[in-house]
């Protein structure tokens, strides 16, 4: 029985109304027929063509045109993005608010990546902070958090999340050595700090519906820094526990919220860490490939259980 | 001859647009709870990130299982025993399919759907090593070694039939690019052997899909459907079908010599032919797969316009193709809104799905998943030549490169 014949069947019934009947049926059969994840797709990938092209133009013809007319054109394309966004955006709101027009989030990741090029321009160009760039990082990222939160956009909130990391990784470039080990120790740093700072805004009911990119993003750096401290020969034994934690951790957020994407991270992550611990005494190939076809049997036994339990989708 | 009732299959599209619809206020909790009752299946599903760590665990045990066989038996990878083993190893893949289906009634599960996948996979393998081991793989001209692409792709159709996975249409579809190289060595002869091909298959679709309309098959015919269009256009597109497009786009020598001036030409009039038609059909059917496969097909043509002219690049191109992209899309959005109650022709910019808002987040979290894991910079870009690539320091993503 298709769709439209159980509505039918519906609204015989008295289950819905016939509004909801003419409505839901209009809706099945594409009518009326929604084009916005469209647009919004065509919007996406035409700003970053633009700023692609954008970037590539000033870079490569920067001496041809003169620092003055570059830095009066995109100071003059920003402030246009920027007084369009401050100028039509509803009053702030700590929940969550709906864009007021289909352009006006675009515009604001528009203004966003201008900012980056200009800065990047103007450093690249006058080295006005003489090679410090984790501050216009910092700077970049605490605009962008602003934006952020005052505007309610996603995307500039990654753009912010990726900033915060990108000030991180210049903050360990500074220092004399054993990078690799820092960059790790930052990484968890990071994670932790982009954790907590999202639970602490989601508890202040401050914009509560970002909380799962801040959680996304921390879970997978933590991950990955974890795994690369598991990976090294020495010293491992702590990496390798607290890799373990962190899957745990997952876990017990993920299935009672039926958040399956940290399920998914646990089952992953742990089972890559754990694997290279167990399989790094083994000599055979024999044994190697019994192991992976033995845990993967395990490993499929209780993903197919967690899935019975909670996984299941319609 | 299908794995799944189409009742059953029915029932699911239904739950997931019940779902939908609650999820954006259309119908009430206890009206969801009544609805879901009445259309309550067998089939056993579950949700997108298990059924991809399903999918990853299963192609492991089987791959890990494939190669202890050969470890254990001692067997040589080209030898006719080893491809006698793969072939048992793809009878196996595929019985464990069926029971999966028929007897747990896995449905998108992930599992199945890696048992089916490596069944083809072992069984070319298989045909490979048993029909020509000792042999290099090459086309010859008796074109007997087009036989393992050939069943290939006829294994492939049939998983995707019996099963639906669109991927197992994709993997016919690469089968059959495969093909023309044993026939014929003229390139232009094998572009359009590949569009021929894919221009019988889409004729087949177009044809059976009239009588599906709404349907769950309707969806399912709606990809291979994009996919076939997608496919034609890649096998007439030579600048982004041949075999050396790398070096062309940097300055490699010109593909013009590789084909005779007229099938270059014709083949340049028909990358702008498409797009319109693919354009025009997606949106008649009101079909989302089909208008997208077309709005991607546009701006490929405008992007490979130039290299096909011989025009020169500028900097300013994707500039003014990004300029043109939001012109288009502000263009559209405005012109529905301007209609009665914001629709026009049956069309409308409004969001009327939860699923849209779930692509969006989902969409706007990867983005930052991403620059998030390639944001970190390397030691020496601190230092006065830094170079600010790929928008990096401001996570910006522009492929600035100052």
């Amino acid at each position: 029985m298709t769709t439209l014949a159980r509505l039918e069947q519906w609204k015989e019934h008295g289950v819905i109304s016939p509004e909801q009947h003419a409505l839901l049926a209009g809706l099945s059969r594409g009518e009326p027929f929604s084009l916005f994840l469209e647009l919004n797709i065509l919007l996406y990938a035409g700003i970053l063509a633009f700023v692609a092209g954008l970037g590539w133009t000033v870079s490569t013809w920067s001496q041809q045109l003169g620092d003055v007319l570059v830095v009066t054109v995109l100071s003059a394309m920003l402030a246009a993005c920027f007084w369009y966004c401050f100028s039509r955006a509803p009053a702030w709101s700590p929940s969550e608010v709906s864009s007021p027009s289909l352009v006006f989030d675009y515009l604001l990741y528009l203004g966003a990546l201008i900012w980056s090029v200009e800065l990047a321009y103007l450093e690249s160009r006058m080295h006005l902070l003489s090679g410090q760039w984790d501050l216009y990082v910092l700077t970049t990222a605490a605009l962008f958090f602003f934006l952020a939160y005052r505007f309610d956009n996603r995307f500039v909130l990654s753009l912010a999340l990726s900033s915060l990391a990108g000030w991180f990784g210049l903050a360990i470039s500074h220092w004399p050595s054993h990078q690799e080990v820092a960059y790790r120790k930052y990484a968890i740093l990071y994670s932790l700090f982009v954790g907590i700072a999202g639970t602490l805004l989601q508890r202040r009911g401050l914009k509560p519906h970002f909380f799962g990119t801040y959680l996304n993003v921390a879970a997978n750096v933590l991950f990955w820094a974890l795994l690369s401290g598991v990976f090294t020969r020495q010293h491992y034994v702590l990496w390798f526990l607290a890799l373990l934690a962190c899957c745990g951790a997952s876990l017990a957020w993920g299935l009672p919220r039926r958040e399956f994407s940290f399920v998914a991270y646990a089952a992953v992550y742990g089972y890559v860490g754990v694997s290279s611990i167990l399989i790094r005494d083994i000599q055979t190939a024999t044994a190697l490939l019994s192991y992976f076809v033995i845990t993967g049997i395990a490993m499929l036994a209780m993903l197919v259980q967690i899935a019975r339990r909670f996984g299941r989708e319609v | 001859m299908r794995a799944y009732s189409a009742s059953s299959e029915e029932a699911l599209l239904t739950r997931t647009l019940l779902k939908d619809w609650a999820g954006e206020g259309f119908i009430t909790e206890s009206q969801h709870r009544r609805m879901e009752q009445e259309t309550a299946c067998e089939l056993r599903c579950t949700n997108i990130f298990l059924r991809i760590v399903l999918f990853l665990f299963t192609l492991v045990i089987l791959g890990a299982a494939a190669a202890l066989c050969f470890v254990v038996f001692r067997l040589q990878p080209a030898a006719q025993s080893a491809g006698i083993f793969l072939l048992i190893f793809a009878a196996v893949s595929y019985a464990t399919a069926e029971f999966a289906v028929s007897r747990a009634r896995l449905y998108r599960y992930g599992i199945e759907e890696a048992l089916a996948t490596c069944s083809v996979g072992f069984l070319c393998a298989g045909l490979q090593a048993v029909l020509f081991s000792g042999q290099r793989y090459s086309p010859k001209p008796d074109g007997t070694e087009l036989l393992v692409p050939a069943i290939g792709a006829i294994v492939s159709l049939w998983i995707w039939h019996r099963f639906g996975f669109p991927y197992a249409f994709l993997a016919a579809m690469i089968f059959v690019l495969l093909l023309p190289g044993y026939w014929t060595s003229s390139h232009s002869a094998q572009h359009l052997i590949v569009a021929a091909f894919y221009a019988a298959g889409l004729i087949i679709v177009a044809t059976v899909r009239s009588r599906d309309r709404l349907t769950y098959l309707d969806y399912r015919y709606s990809i291979v459907e994009a996919l076939l269009w997608l496919g034609i256009y890649l096998a007439i597109n030579l600048h982004l079908s041949s075999a050396d497009l790398l070096k062309q786009w940097w300055g490699g020598p010109q593909i013009t010599a590789e084909f005779s001036r007229t099938f270059y030409w014709i083949t340049w009039v028909l990358i702008w032919c498409l797009p319109p038609v693919v354009l025009a059909r997606g949106l008649r059917r009101k079909d989302r797969r089909v208008i997208a496969v077309g709005a991607i097909m546009a701006i490929l043509t405008l992007v490979t316009n130039k290299p096909y002219l011989g025009g020169q690049r500028h900097t300013w191109d994707p500039m003014l193709l990004g300029a043109f992209l939001i012109g288009v899309a502000l263009f559209i959005r405005r012109w529905l809104a301007h209609g009665p109650g914001e629709i026009r022709h049956g069309f409308t910019a409004k969001r009327l799905s939860g699923k849209d808002k779930r692509w969006m987040n989902a969409g706007s979290a990867a983005v930052g998943l991403v620059s998030a894991n390639s944001i970190t910079l390397s030691p020496q870009t601190a230092s006065r030549d830094f170079h600010f690539d790929g928008g990096d320091a401001g996570g910006g993503g522009a492929s600035s490169d100052f």
